[in-house]
């Protein structure tokens, strides 16, 4: 759809729960809360959007996954996901997940996660029309490119820290 | 008669009960439909309420609401007296936030499901749960956005404003409203089909949970429109069961409530609630008057046997509205088998007459003269009718006077035959001798029908007004947990008032698309002050064809609008090509034919439309619906100055001054059936003097009954005009039994028997319903039990003196 890779920045913060903030700051201001199977979304001077989660698949992907990672939970990422992990001796890891869920799986193709040692680093989110979301996580989004490409991007997941 | 004759009289008899009942049953069809019944209406809303009003888009829809179940445990069930399981499924305490997410969940796939299921219906013309929907504009329809949405009345479709639009949606795609709209974006950069969608949602829409509507108790919430009429409790019936059936068919759904309301759902209630109260007391009270009839006659062939000729009567009855109807009236029937109950006098007659030894057809022949009386001057009083012109009048003439014939003809003819040989003279009773002694000495002083019709002159003048009860609903309320129930969802939905209409006429379609868009700005302003929650105009779902042509001829051609979206893009990520939908589709909707209702209608949106688009007598109406009215006096005033273009319909009023205007129908036919009264009773007696022994304590009795119960504070309904002329047409028999002097005592003491078993029978009947709950079924019970009374006093009291023996 787009020629050039969108990029934001900002935060994305658990609440607790099933209870996700998504914050960007740039290039727009827009707070993104899901809780109770709700997306609120608010940007500057508008008034704020409601949507069920059910209508955003990436969302309950996310949230699936986020979730499940931040508190450890194996068996909430098993029952949502098929998981492949991967890794070497260096201590770099990966884990692809494939949601189990068909009508999921129609809009998010597969997650893959890469990470090293104890900490995530990428969040890669491949969409069934072939797009490709990559979060850069925790100290990494720092070092994203102004004009990224899928390959720089690989790249820098997969570096060591 | 020898023994063989009469078992094939008999056979003779049922055989022929029989094909008329398979007939009957062949052809009857049985219209529910209040409206069939009710007269042609005069007024312009008597119009409007009768031929639109069932159908209008209020009173056709259904509020439902999915709840969790009751099984388990944590609400209570509230269960009317009639049996009916009713609504109001009270939650307790709130329960964990975990359990209700996860019920949520369960409820919202319920509603999902039941939509689903329901949309395809042909039952339904529209379905609506809060999911938010895109495809509300048909596929085929979709070019049509830019003449429907208001934004090039405004706005033309420029560089400047594609750029803004663009970097939008390009802020969208970086948000999570992402994969909602990435798949509109190529063909509706500006999101006309969103603008759409929330022009079309419902003014005011309840709490969206898991993508629909929740009402604050935590049920689903959805509005369904049937395509029967609301006051057609029949096909409401159906339309309900549908929506029951496809309800249980949802996994899962034996775990959550579904709960209905609505003017249809309404109708089906309280049409079941009376059926049940109806068919209570009647069991109770045939089990009472087989008892009476036992006690009186003791004899069973005798009781089966008088049974014959009221089945003959009323099969006979049904046969003919058949044959004269295409359709028979619920009530029809209803009222026809309460007028019917004269007729079981005559059986009752001839068995109380006969003397021992003598042969039925001799006792019969004896009384025939008077029965014959009896009966000519009832089916002539009710030709006055079949001569008012109502439908649901004539067909009750049709049926009463064919079954009165039948019952009569049949007790002299065949009924006779068929009683056994052996019978007791009722008149060797003692106590019927005692009885009739005691009659026989009460005091008759001239002066008793003056003392009563200033005592009734005296109750009229002092009872409390009003005089008439015109709310035909409130002999049929209902449950007051019903009620809440109904405001409650109706709240929570914002759904249409079933009371108030706007009313916008004009000779043309167009007119009233034309007139609604003038109207708009002013409802605007009307909302603004809280005059009313919401109104809902036509020119909503669908613009003139003239303001679509005037946002067709701002749609810029295919180059200009290439250009001013290359500039646009300009800087932006998007894919050069992405577009070319979008500038199809506005090239395509340059040259479209503008979106007419006819058009439209092949889509749900259009059904909307034309729920409320009318055409009648050559010019066409537009029906705008109101949602919680606060200022009455606000609405109706938009339609002043207007000469009648726009008016606010009061259903209610219409509906009132209908009820009016058919008791006016039905006193002036009991005028002229008084009137035929008198003269066929006085021609049938040749004498002024006994038809005045005849119609005096008749019309006395008519007229206290009429007063008792408006001293009482009853209002007078059309239901108590029509027990008053059951009541009548039995007093007419007493009055009649009572006046012959035959010179025998022991025919004295036989009429005397017969009277009583009659009056014992009727209040036995009627006194039952007089106790129901259900105003209307209490309504006949009383009148016709006061009837009884007074009338048997009266024509006792006013009676001849009898010969000293």
């Amino acid at each position: 759809m787009l020629d050039r890779p969108l990029v934001v920045s900002g935060e994305l913060s658990w609440l607790g729960g099933d209870r996700l903030q998504r914050r960007v700051d740039h290039p727009q201001q827009e707070t993104s809360t899901i809780a109770d199977g709700e997306v609120t979304q608010q940007r500057a001077g508008k008034s704020p959007r409601h949507f069920s989660l059910k209508r955003a698949p990436q969302l309950q992907v996310l949230l699936d996954s986020f979730v499940a990672l931040l508190s450890g939970d194996a068996a909430r990422l098993q029952q949502a996901f098929e998981i492949r992990q991967g890794g070497d001796a260096g201590g770099a890891w990966t884990l692809t997940l494939v949601p189990r869920d068909a009508r999921v799986a129609k809009t998010v193709a597969s997650i893959r996660i890469d990470g090293y040692a104890r900490e995530s680093r990428c969040m890669h989110m491949q969409e069934a029309d072939g797009d490709l979301a990559v979060d850069l996580l925790g100290p990494l989004a720092a070092r994203m490119p102004a004009e990224p490409t899928r390959e720089a991007l690989q790249a820098l997941c997969q570096s060591a820290p | 008669m020898r023994r063989g004759a009469r078992a094939a009289l008999l056979t003779g008899w049922l055989l022929a009960l029989a094909g008329v009942g398979w007939m009957v049953s062949q052809r009857l069809h049985v219209s529910t439909d209040l409206r069939s019944f009710m007269p042609a209406p005069t007024t312009p809303d008597q119009r409007l309420l009768m031929e639109q009003v069932g159908e209008g888009p209020g009173s056709r829809l259904l509020l439902l609401s999915i709840g969790r179940s009751c099984a388990s445990g944590n609400c209570s069930l509230h269960c009317s007296d009639s049996g009916i399981p009713a609504v109001a499924c009270a939650r307790g305490t709130e329960p964990s936030i975990a359990g209700a997410g996860r019920s949520d969940a369960q409820l919202a796939a319920l509603s999902q499901g039941l939509a689903a299921a329901l949309k395809n219906d042909k039952r339904y013309s529209q379905v609506l749960n809060g999911n938010f929907d895109l495809d509300a504009l048909d596929a085929s329809l979709l070019p049509y956005r830019y003449l429907l949405s208001p934004t090039l009345d405004t706005q033309p479709l420029d560089e400047a404003y594609l750029a803004d639009q663009l970097q939008q949606r390009l802020d969208d795609l970086s948000s999570p409203a992402a994969s909602l709209l990435k798949g509109l974006l190529p063909r509706d950069p500006t999101l006309e089909v969103l603008k759409l969608a929330e022009l079309w949602a419902p003014a005011k829409s309840p709490e969206l949970r898991e993508g629909v509507w929740f009402s604050p108790q935590g049920e689903a919430l959805l509005l369904v429109q049937t395509v029967a009429a609301g006051f057609d409790p029949g096909a409401q019936q159906q339309a309900i069961d549908g929506i029951r059936q496809a309800f249980a068919a949802l996994p899962g759904s034996a775990d959550a409530r579904l709960e209905l309301s609505g003017p249809g759902y309404f109708s089906v209630v309280v049409g079941a609630q009376t059926r049940h109260q109806a068919d209570w007391i009647g069991r109770v009270s045939t089990v009472g008057f087989i008892a009476l009839l036992l006690l009186a006659y003791r004899s069973f062939s005798s009781l089966l046997l008088s049974a014959l000729p009221i089945a003959s009567a009323a099969l006979a009855g049904i046969a003919a509205l058949t044959l004269a109807f295409p359709e028979v009236h619920g009530i029809t029937l209803a009222f026809g088998f309460t007028l019917l109950g004269v007729a079981q006098e005559y059986p009752i007659r001839v068995l109380s007459h006969r003397r021992a030894g003598e042969d039925a057809v001799h006792s019969v022949r004896a009384l025939w003269p008077l029965l014959l009386t009896a009966i000519a001057s009832a089916c002539i009083a009710y030709l006055a009718f079949y001569a008012s012109g109502v439908n649901g009048l004539k067909q009750l003439a049709v049926f009463t006077i064919v079954g009165l014939l039948v019952a009569g003809f049949s007790t002299r003819y065949l009924l006779p035959h068929l009683l056994p040989r052996r019978v007791r003279d009722v008149a060797d009773m003692h106590w019927l001798a005692r009885a009739r002694d005691v009659v026989d000495r009460l005091p008759r002083p001239r002066w008793i029908p003056v003392a009563v019709a200033v005592a009734i002159a005296l109750m009229l003048a002092l009872a409390p007004a009003p005089f008439w009860q015109n709310n035909l609903a409130a002999l049929t309320p209902l449950p007051q947990a019903l009620l809440q129930h109904d405001a409650r969802l109706r709240e929570a939905l914002g759904a249409p008032d079933v009371r108030y209409l706007l009313v916008l006429q004009a000779p043309t379609e167009q007119g009233v698309l034309a007139l609604s868009e003038q109207l708009q700005p002013r409802v605007d302003a009307l909302l603004a002050q809280h005059a009313a929650d919401a109104l809902e105009l036509p020119s909503r779902y669908l613009p003139t064809v003239a303001l679509q042509r005037e946002r067709q001829q701002k749609l810029p051609d295919r180059a200009t609008l290439q250009h001013a979206l290359d500039q646009a893009l300009q800087g932006l990520p998007f894919r050069a090509d992405l577009f070319h939908p979008f500038v199809d589709d506005v090239e395509a909707a340059r040259a479209l034919p503008p979106l007419t209702p006819t058009r439209y209608a092949q889509t749900p949106l259009g059904q909307r439309l034309a729920a409320m688009l009318v055409e009648r007598d050559g010019h066409w109406l537009g029906l705008g619906t109101v949602s919680g009215v606060h200022d009455v006096a606000a609405l109706r005033a938009l339609g002043e100055n207007t000469h009648g273009a726009v008016r606010l319909l009061d259903l209610k009023a219409a509906s009132e001054s209908l009820v009016v205007d058919y008791r006016t129908r039905i006193l002036q036919a009991l005028l002229v059936a008084a009137v035929l009264l008198v003269l066929t009773i006085t021609f049938a007696l040749r004498s002024l003097r006994r038809a005045w022994h005849v119609l005096a304590p008749m019309t006395l009795a008519t007229f206290l009954v009429l007063a008792v119960e408006r001293v009482a504070g009853i209002e007078i309904s059309l239901f108590h005009l029509v027990a008053l002329i059951l009541a009548g047409g039995l007093g007419l028999h007493y009055a009649l039994f009572f006046e012959r002097d035959t010179g025998d005592p022991a025919e004295q003491r036989r009429t005397l028997h017969a009277t009583l078993v009659c009056v014992l029978s009727a209040l036995l009947v009627f006194g039952m319903l007089a106790w129901a709950t259900i105003p209307v079924l209490r309504a006949i019970g009383l009148t016709v039990s006061l009837g009884v009374a007074f009338h048997f006093c009266l024509s006792i009291l006013m009676a001849p003196h009898a010969r000293q023996d």
